[in-house]
């Protein structure tokens, strides 16, 4: 069969179920057993699914990554969890199993701070440090010490349980590559389909940058306009206020109805007719707080502008007026560059959601937790023992 | 870019690790550690999400999975002391008597290795070496 001729999507399930047989041989061959456990074939296969997978990944998203620090953290965290997961199950040593446990649970904290839930991350890290070293007392009680033993060397249907593992795996991954359309190939002379991107990035990097800078022209404010008395020079102080102007106004646009800016470009829909109403594209909270601060950004940005041009450049000077209204701009677009990123507060919204949303729901875990303690006391109790 | 969808794949990848190690191992408590990893990955599938529609919720339901595998962690463990006290083991397959009816019962064939000891030529030759290792009593628990 001429391999040109399939198409991405025979030959993205062709890779994924490439990758899963060699993941399946792989941990078939690794998972403890008396005799047939071969641990460099099944690193090799291992390391050639990875392999697969990776090739697989760099076709899809072969694009020049923009976010290199959030896209390397990600690869780390993600890689660690999997490669210690993989050791917990393939390591005969219960302990060590332990071990590579914590190392997947620390992993797993790097993903939640990347997804911008710290409280989450400090909360797994306290409860799993505490479950993590019951389990070595466990693991120190109840382990045979030194030689091998039935429940550590011996698997239970080694080639099947994997199969099912990884047949699991590889279906999931083809279904989210299928039901993505961001992630298919373009074929020639269609329009390629948007990413379902995280909201992070609601304000992109590059506009971040662009007002970031424009702050910093608004704080030179004082050696724009120095002492009192006539603007000596006018032609560079209103050059200088007209690039401020422009390059907030190349983001949040340069008044409502035009939507010039990139974020309005962004994030509104437009108007089927025109005068007809401003829908936003994303439904979320995170994306309609920048809307709205972007829309007063820009009266704002209008409102500064006005204030230059006519108590400044033209007949008297009014220093302080103009200083205010371009204090109040520059304080706004400040908010608006850190808008849209890890949601600060993260804690107390969090500890809100819950008692008011999910009070039930607190009850109830709580009374699930008193009931667990009861039953586990209830079956480790010794029969005849004393209280 | 990383998106939605490179959560969703690592959560799918620690869930499936978790599951091979839960159908494969016969150590009680690995398998309680993969199960706890399967959690890891819906975990994740969730922040991701909650993510994904900018709001807390999917933290929040992250923070019920926690008290759900605390109570988990509880109780299991309970489970294996008992068990422990029975059988003096922590083999899931000592207990395949519990198995349904018309299911084969599995049966080891294959012996365990034997450790070879090698003998200790650091040791100074005045110290006196015992010939056997002194028999060490199960633990009372």
């Amino acid at each position: 069969m001429n391999p040109s001729s399939l198409t991405p999507t025979q030959l993205a399930a062709g890779q994924i179920a490439l990758a899963a047989v060699l993941a399946v041989d792989g941990f078939a061959l690794l998972v403890p057993r008396p005799r047939g456990r071969r641990v460099a074939a099944g690193v090799a296969s291992l390391l050639a699914a990875v392999a697969v997978f990776a090739a697989w990944v760099y076709k899809t998203f072969g694009d020049p990554m923009p976010d290199l620090i959030g896209t390397v953290l990600f690869y780390l965290f993600s890689g660690s969890a999997l490669l210690f997961g993989t050791v917990l199950v393939t390591q005969a040593n219960p302990g060590r199993g332990a071990i590579a446990f914590a190392f997947v649970i620390l992993s797993t904290c790097g993903l939640f701070l990347l997804l911008a839930a710290p409280f989450l991350m400090a909360a797994t890290v306290i409860i799993y440090a505490g479950a993590i070293i019951v389990t070595f007392l466990f693991v120190l009680m109840l382990s045979h010490a030194g030689g091998p033993s039935d429940e550590n060397n011996r698997s239970r249907e080694p080639l099947l349980g994997s199969l099912a593992g990884f047949a699991f795996t590889g279906l999931i991954l083809f279904t989210l590559y299928v039901s993505d359309a961001g992630l298919k190939p373009v074929a020639a002379g269609e329009a390629p389909k948007p990413a379902q991107r995280l909201p992070a990035q609601v304000l992109t990097p590059d506009e971040r940058a662009a007002v970031l800078s424009a702050v910093e022209k608004l704080d030179a404010v004082e050696t724009q306009l120095p002492g009192d008395g006539p603007v000596a020079d006018r032609g560079a102080v209103r050059d200088h206020f007209d690039a401020v102007r422009d390059q907030i106004g190349a983001v949040v646009g340069s008044d409502a109805r035009s939507r010039d800016g990139s974020l309005p470009a962004r994030l509104e829909k437009v108007p089927t007719q025109p005068g007809g109403k401003v829908a936003p594209l994303r439904g979320d909270q995170q994306s309609a707080r920048v809307l709205k601060r972007a829309a007063e950004v820009r009266r704002l940005n209008e409102t500064a502008h006005d204030a230059v041009s006519s108590h400044l450049l033209d007949g008297k000077p009014d220093r302080p007026t103009v200083k205010a209204e371009l204090h109040k701009l520059r304080d706004e677009v400040l908010l608006l560059a850190g808008s849209g990123d890890l949601p600060a507060r993260n804690v107390s919204n969090l500890g809100y959601l819950l008692y008011t949303d999910h009070l039930l729901a607190v009850e109830l875990a709580g009374t699930l937790l008193l009931v667990a303690t009861i039953g586990a006391i209830a079956i480790a109790q010794r029969k005849g023992a004393a209280a | 870019m990383i998106t939605l969808w490179h959560y969703l794949a690592v959560a799918a990848a620690l869930f499936g690790i978790g599951l091979v190690g839960f159908l494969t191992r016969r150590n009680m408590i690995t398998m309680f550690l993969c199960a706890e990893m399967m959690f890891q990955g819906v975990a994740i599938n969730f922040a991701a999400f909650g993510r994904y529609h900018g709001n807390l919720q999917g933290q929040a339901f992250v923070l019920f999975i926690i008290a759900v595998a605390a109570c988990e962690a509880g109780i299991a463990l309970a489970l294996f002391l008992t068990l422990y006290r029975r059988g003096r083991s922590l083999d899931a397959s000592d207990w395949q008597a519990l198995r349904e009816a018309g299911v084969p019962p599995v049966i080891d064939t294959e012996p365990l290795p034997t450790e070879v000891t090698v003998p200790d030529d650091l040791l100074a030759p005045a110290g006196v070496r015992p010939k056997t290792a002194p028999t060490e009593e199960p633990a009372n628990v």
